[in-house]
């Protein structure tokens, strides 16, 4: 009746998960009480803004199409700004940084207004070089959507945390922080090839930035090696994408670097192969996938602690992220065929990154090891190529963001505090970081992945879709097996690893007066701590928004890999059918001159005439 | 009331009874310290109370239910959890499993049993663990265990079972580190959690299988499509077949055959795999005995009483999987017999009275899987339910004596060594009755629970076995046909043998121990000579850590009774384990709690079977049963009470080396450390190395190296000086000059085919002339070279031609070259095929239509989902 009354027990939900949170800190500042207090009533309205109620059709209309530009722009703009502001005001420096990338996370909060139907949302298109056929074109569906809800998210913690133990050059690191974000999150909404590789290669530059200028003792080497490492796989995708191109503007008349018309093509077996490999190591070195991972634990351990929670959480998504819509989209012939040998590496690299983690006697270093592995749990979902074994590799992208990026973050806490992150240096600190250790323990368990943590849910749904997956063939079982066999040996090294750090006597003198985890800390971590439960209970709030996604992509997958397999010897490139539909919306449609030569049409007529 | 608000199909109560443990967990947690003692022992204990007057309610709801209905369940359906995708299912194809907990008779029974028992234990922690600085986060994780306790119990489908199974072993994880600052407590829960996670692995490989072939995993669907698991499944070899081997002739072939079992079979043994982890079975049972590093209250509430009974309760919840396939009920029961008696044989030699229950517990445990494997659920479970009641009461008891020894000597392992009791029967009266009691539970003594349960299961080890699930004993079809295992006529002598063998050593064993305890002298006087040396617990802050010379007299109060809050409990408990077996108690035909359970097991009843005259071994066996227990008690107290041990003492004098096997355990833990963890240790030593050379050594290392001298060998050239540079040119200059010299036989062809008119221009160069072969006949038509560089000339249709041309250049080298000619033929619309590629190589656009068409169309025509465009006619009629 009473506006003002609704609006209290609309609200009254929040304030009480607020006052609850608010009350969790014990004898801490009032700002962490807020922050945390703010973060349980987020989650709460994260997830009951979520939960999934009746599917409602809204008109595409109702999406302001510059949102995705804007969220990209944003901190690019912003970082471009800030060459302007004054080296010597860094608190000035920092706010600004902060506040771009929390202007960042709202307006991408915005991106899940609006029903996840099937097809590209929020989709912005104008041309670029047209002669070309390069087009400015941006959208996102519901796979990409959360690994830009995850960037977003990811990188203020980092940068936050970062501000608290990084003191040196300042403007440089806002200004390489907010550049990186800028072009993480232009990978993951481009859908043309061109564009796409610009922020491919473009993220390389704050990236490097970020681990040889504020990174360790060898920072310069392990630059170096992550920048080679990468750049080698860059070069041979950059080939195979002009190589799409021209085959492009052969068959179709005219050039495109859309990805929409180039996933139409279909490529005759070896340069299909080829194109396919190139796309592949590409993805692959940045996944990182075995044997090529060597460059990831370098840089991990060098990289400043902000840079590792980015490069963990993000970055490393981009590799089987493009899998998932580059090596997939465009190559399903390829990709279908060897997605059982690609699912024994990735099992080799569960196996193998977990082994490896156990024998580190540097914490980061194994938390390093841990991405290899849980990477592979990642390309397995999607060599498995069915909804569960897919959504679960969506999902298991953001748990490692999450999981993963957490852990950098706790294991700067006691780097800053120690300059060590040696295992041996450590034992019995639960007595003197009683909070510090529970956070731990969490993060532990959703990484060994506890059933009830949002680790378990990656891992399950990739192992179920992995057992009844029919694109493995009859090694699915098998390589179902030894993935869950993987998951004993994560808490073999995880609890290991916890056991010599925290539990034990406290013997080393150095260790008694430590701080436990401090207001900023706590801060920084808690909507981490958060999430992992509620992706752990409430996965359905993620999966039934992505699963419109992922099934667009399985089908395109499907759909190209029987045309492909329709003439496996085939001599000349073809394309298949425009499948229509919203998975086509913002097709680059050729010219009207073009089209008349287009070569379906004409392809057609030949039939017609032909004896 | 209850109907109305809690309609059966969505029973909300189960959620409440999950919730409130969790509430108690959470604000314990969080804000325990800040609440004080008083209020975390609040809502530690009022939680719980109320989830078990919650249950007790369900459970009368549930026996409303049942007598209407066969088999009443009652669910929440909580909410929609993750999707999972059927075999074979396309895009989009999704099952979503919800989270959601049910309750029928087999799983309201057992609910009752861990809040009831779960209860008394937090009453009983509240006294034990007073003093302890962790306790409300002793409280928290507590409730946390019983929340999970009841999230395995109450789950709806077996990956909401598994949030819990593993859950609880979290806890457990936890509880046994909980005075972490022991380095060996917090090993003894790193291992119990690893071994646990062994047999979790099995159980995902089981959801895994049962996925694909049954294609659900909540129970209504996996009761409905249990059908589907009787198909052979080939386990070896992997893929296709084992790539070297089938090289090596009829070895190789031999390696190669296929070799398949029953679905039903690999997942009723994977599933077994996660039973044996939980509930310490061989090969897994190690880490039990190590569990009792935390502290006892957890010893009696997880070890023995709740969670270590889930495999038990997992089996029995998938009977209708396991009945599938005898093989794998036969390996339940004969691992459980196995188990029941070597964890008997090592309790023969262990002074630590936790230790000495541990290994009762693993063997008890054995009895379980022994009961269940026969297919005699009721039995198997019933011994659940009265082991809880006794195995508690006497870990309590255990704890009781323990408080009251370590007011007296401040070590750990001290304190609960029983050479250092005795005679404790006249300072702790209240222990020693509710002691005496859940003892003769234990050891059978008649018409006690223990009695009643135990003798069901050895009866049923010697009568019961499991029937082929199939009439002709054969699944599949054709080459893959294979024959299922049949149940041997020889188990029931071997089970019920191993089980006998069981009863008569525990009833020794726990008679030794519970005379060392009790009947004697007090021995704690002074610490026993010989006791190893005492260490360091600095982490026990709580009571002091002044250490006892060894072998003289300490100082310290005298042993005394517990407070209240420890004994009530065991006096209920005692009293459960003293009357409860009349629940079951068939031989006075007196059976509600087999009723009760019946329609749970209704379908797995129907493939066992009994062996001929099984009625007429029930009181053979009987008087069997109370012969072991008597000869088993009777021994224990000749040796120990009438000669003091003597013989023990002789025994062990006599043979050395078995008695210390049996006190080291038979070094099984030793056995593990050099096989199993030394040899995944190795391989992880072998892939630190591989990775640093071989991998990193290849991919970086070498491809620097390779740059690197490349760079190396070029800097030679780049040394600066004018001479070498000018050198360098000249060379450069002279090479390519002598490039550009030489003649190049180069010609471009102008095409006509209607007029049949070609024309071939060759390369012009620097001074060339030329020579032609026009008419192809192999001489050239001129002998001298010319200025001429192009000729034309005219063929019919069809005709083929040659064209040779020679260029010479000015210094007199020549090269020469050749031009293939065809005039095609034209087709039937006069038109000709378009000309041959245009010079400058690029294929035009439409090569190859006709083809490039008839693909399409293959590919349309092949495509789900997709419109048929506007087709053309077939290409293949006549027009």
């Amino acid at each position: 009746m009473n506006p003002l009354i609704d609006a209290f027990f609309g609200f009254a939900p929040y304030l009480i998960a607020f006052a609850l949170g608010f009350l969790i800190p014990s004898k801490r500042s009032r700002f962490e009480r807020v922050a945390v207090g703010s973060v349980v009533a987020v989650s709460l309205l994260l997830i009951r803004a979520l939960w999934p109620g009746p599917v409602v059709d809204a008109e595409p209309g109702a999406e302001w199409k510059p949102l995705l530009t804007l969220i990209v722009f944003l901190p690019i703009g912003g970082s471009l700004f800030l060459l302007f502001l004054p080296r010597q005001a860094p608190e000035m420096l920092k706010r600004f940084t902060l506040g771009i990338l929390v202007l960042d996370f709202l307006a991408s909060l915005w991106l899940f207004g609006v029903p996840w139907t099937k097809g590209w949302h929020f989709q912005h298109i104008a041309e670029w070089v047209p002669s070309l056929g390069i087009r400015y074109h941006v959208a996102v569906d519901g796979v990409s959507a959360w690994l830009v809800l995850l960037t977003t998210l990811s990188t203020p913690i980092a940068v936050y945390v970062s501000f608290g133990s990084i003191k040196t050059r300042i403007k440089d690191l806002c200004f390489s922080f907010l550049m990186l974000q800028g072009a993480m999150l232009g990978a993951f909404v481009a859908l043309d090839l061109f564009l796409f590789f610009v922020f491919w290669e473009l993220l390389l530059v704050p990236m490097i930035l970020l681990i040889g200028v504020w990174g360790g003792v060898e920072r310069i080497k392990a630059a170096y090696k992550f920048f080679l490492f990468t750049m080698v796989g860059s070069m041979l995708m950059l080939a195979a994408i002009l190589y799409l191109v021209y085959t492009h503007n052969q068959v179709a008349g005219y050039p495109s670097f859309d990805y929409l018309a180039l996933s139409r093509l279909v490529l005759p077996a070896t340069p299909a192969l080829l194109c396919f490999l190139g796309f592949f190591a590409a993805f692959a070195i940045k996944v990182p996938m075995v044997p090529v991972h060597t460059w990831l634990p370098d840089a991990h351990v060098q990289a400043p602690t902000g840079g590792s929670i980015v490069l963990a959480a993000v970055l490393l998504k981009l590799g089987t992220y493009g899998y998932l819509r580059f090596c997939m989209g465009l190559f399903p012939g390829p990709a279908g065929q060897n997605a059982a040998n690609i699912a024994g590496v990735a099992v080799a690299g569960i196996i193998a990154g977990a082994l490896l983690a156990w024998k580190q006697d540097d914490v980061k270093r194994l938390v390093a090891y841990s991405s290899v592995a849980h990477m592979g749990f990642v390309m397995l979902g999607l060599c498995a190529a069915n909804d569960a074994g897919v959504q679960g590799s969506v999902l298991q992208m953001l748990n490692h963001g999450v999981s993963t990026g957490a852990l950098f973050l706790l294991v700067g806490v006691i780097y800053d505090r120690r300059h060590t992150r040696l295992i041996r240096e450590f034992g019995g600190l639960a007595k003197v970081m009683p909070v510090y250790t529970a956070l731990f323990i969490v993060i532990t368990m959703s990484s060994v992945g506890v059933p009830g943590t949002n680790g378990f849910i990656g891992e399950f749904m990739v192992i179920m879709g992995t057992f009844v997956s029919s694109s493995l063939g009859m090694n699915a079982k098998l390589q179902g097996t030894i993935a869950a066999f993987g998951v004993i040996l994560a808490a073999v090294y995880m609890l290991m690893m916890v056991q010599k750090v925290f539990f034990g006597p406290l013997d080393n003198p150095k260790n008694k007066k430590l701080k436990d985890i401090n207001v900023r800390e706590v801060v920084a971590i808690a909507p981490l701590i958060a999430l992992v439960f509620v992706i752990g209970f409430f996965p359905n709030l993620f999966l039934s928004r992505m699963s419109e996604g992922v099934a667009a992509s399985i089908q395109r997958f499907e759909a190209g890999r029987r045309a492909y397999s329709v003439d496996p010897g085939r001599k000349q490139a073809l394309m298949v059918p425009r499948l229509g539909g919203p998975m086509e919306r913002g097709y680059p449609e050729p010219k009207q001159e073009a089209e008349a030569a287009a070569p379906p049409a004409q392809a057609l007529n030949a039939a017609e005439v032909s004896p | 009331m209850l109907e109305a608000l809690f309609p059966s199909d969505d029973f909300r109560l189960l959620a409440i009874i999950v919730a409130l443990p969790l509430l108690g967990a959470v604000v314990n947690g969080v804000f325990g310290k800040r609440l004080g003692r008083e209020a975390a022992t609040l809502m530690g204990l009022g939680t719980i109370f109320l989830s078990f007057c919650l249950c007790v309610a369900t459970f009368f709801r549930l026996a409303e239910l049942q007598e209407g209905e066969r088999a009443a369940r009652l669910v929440w359906h909580g909410w929609q959890w993750l999707p999972l995708s059927p075999y074979r299912g396309g895009p989009g194809d999704q099952i979503w499993l919800e989270f959601a907990l049910s309750v029928d008779a087999l799983s309201g029974a057992m609910s009752l049993v861990v809040t009831g028992v779960g209860f008394l234990i937090h009453l009983y922690s509240s006294k034990y663990m007073q003093e302890d600085p962790g306790f409300t986060r002793f409280f928290c994780y507590l409730n946390l265990f019983i929340f999970s306790m009841l999230v395995l119990i109450l789950g709806d489908s077996l990956p909401v079972l598994f949030v819990g199974w593993e859950g609880v072993g979290l806890c457990s994880y936890l509880l046994i580190g909980f005075w972490y600052g022991e380095e060996k407590n917090a090993a003894a829960g790193k291992k119990a959690f690893i071994t646990n996670r062994i047999g979790d692995f099995g159980l995902l490989v089981a959801m895994g299988l049962l996925m694909f072939y049954v294609g659900a995993l909540d129970w209504k669907g996996l009761e409905a499509g249990a059908e589907n698991l009787l198909q052979p499944q080939q386990i070896w070899p992997f893929g296709s077949h084992i790539p070297f081997f089938d090289k090596l002739g009829s070895f190789g072939e031999w390696v190669n055959t296929p070799r398949a079992v029953t679905a039903a079979t690999l997942v009723g043994l994977a599933l077994f795999l996660g039973c044996a982890g939980k509930s310490a079975q061989i090969p897994l049972y190690v880490w039990l005995p190590d569990a009792m590093a935390g502290p006892t209250p957890v010893s009696a509430l997880i070890h023995a009483a709740t969670m270590v009974t889930a495999g038990v309760y997992l089996v029995c919840r998938m009977s209708f999987v396991f009945v599938m396939s005898p093989a794998a009920m036969f390996t339940v029961a004969l691992i459980g017999a196995l188990t029941a008696l070597f964890a008997a044989m090592i309790a023969f030699a262990q002074n630590d009275i936790k230790k000495v229950l541990a290994y009762s517990t693993v063997s008890q445990l054995g009895y379980m899987f022994l009961g269940v494997g026969v297919g005699a659920f009721t039995a198997g479970f019933f011994h659940v339910v009265t082991h809880a009641f006794f195995k508690a009461c006497l870990f309590l008891g255990a704890g009781s004596v323990i408080h009251a020894m370590h007011a007296r000597i401040h070590d750990t392992d001290a304190s609960q060594d029983m050479r250092n009791m005795g005679g404790l029967r006249k300072y702790m009266p209240y222990t020693f009755w509710t002691f005496a009691v859940s003892w003769a539970a234990i050891v059978g003594f008649p018409l006690t629970s223990g009695f009643f349960s135990k003798d069901e299961i050895l009866l049923k080890a010697f009568t019961s076995g499991i029937a082929s699930p199939l009439p002709d004993g054969k699944v599949g079809i054709g080459a893959r046909e294979i024959e299922i295992w049949q149940w041997p006529p020889w188990a029931g002598y071997l089970l019920y043998g191993l089980g006998f063998v069981t009863a008569v050593c525990t009833a020794f064993y726990m008679t030794r121990l519970f005379i060392g305890i009790f009947f004697g002298e007090f021995r704690g006087w002074k610490i026993v000579k010989g006791y190893k040396a005492a260490h360091g617990h600095d982490d026990h802050h709580d009571h002091g850590s002044h250490h006892a010379e060894l072998g003289l007299a300490i100082q310290g109060p005298k042993p005394h009774e517990s407070p209240w809050q420890m004994w009530v409990p065991l006096a209920v408990l005692a009293t459960l384990a003293g009357v409860g077996g009349f629940l079951n108690a068939h031989l006075f035909h007196l059976h509600p709690f087999d009723s009760w359970l019946e329609p749970v097991f209704a379908d797995a009843a129907k493939h066992v079977k009994l062996v001929e005259g099984a009625e007429g071994y029930v009181y053979p066996l009987l008087g069997l049963a109370v012969l072991a227990f008597a000869g088993g008690v009777g021994a224990a107290y000749y040796v120990y009470v009438q000669q003091r041990g003597e013989p023990a003492q002789r025994f062990t004098e006599a043979l050395p080396g078995l008695h210390r096997a049996a006190e080291q355990k038979f070094l099984v833990d030793e056995l593990y450390e050099e096989t199993a963890i030394g040899s995944v240790d190795s391989l992880a030593d072998v892939a630190v190395v591989a990775d640093k050379w071989v991998v990193d050594g290849i991919i970086a290392r070498f491809t620097a190296f390779v740059v690197g001298a490349a760079g190396s060998v070029l800097r030679f050239l780049q040394n600066g000086r004018v001479q070498a540079y000018s050198l360098s040119m000249v060379v450069g200059v002279a090479l390519i000059g002598w490039m550009l010299l030489a003649p190049r036989a180069e010609a471009r062809t102008r095409v006509d085919d209607e007029k049949g008119v070609y024309s071939v221009t060759a390369a012009p160069g620097l001074g060339y002339s030329y020579r032609w072969d026009a008419n192809g006949d192999g001489e050239w038509d001129t002998k001298d070279y010319a200025a001429a560089n192009e000729i034309s000339l005219t063929l019919e249709v069809a005709q083929k031609r040659t064209v040779s041309f020679e260029v010479k250049n000015a210094l007199g080298q020549t090269a020469m070259g050749e031009v293939p000619l065809e005039r095609p033929k034209p087709d039937r619309s006069g038109a000709f095929e378009p000309a041959p590629a245009p010079p400058d190589g690029a294929p035009p656009p439409d090569a190859d239509a006709e083809q490039n068409a008839e693909r399409a169309l293959k590919i349309i025509e092949n495509l789900p989902g997709i419109k048929q465009p506007p087709a053309p006619p077939a290409s293949g009629e006549p027009q």
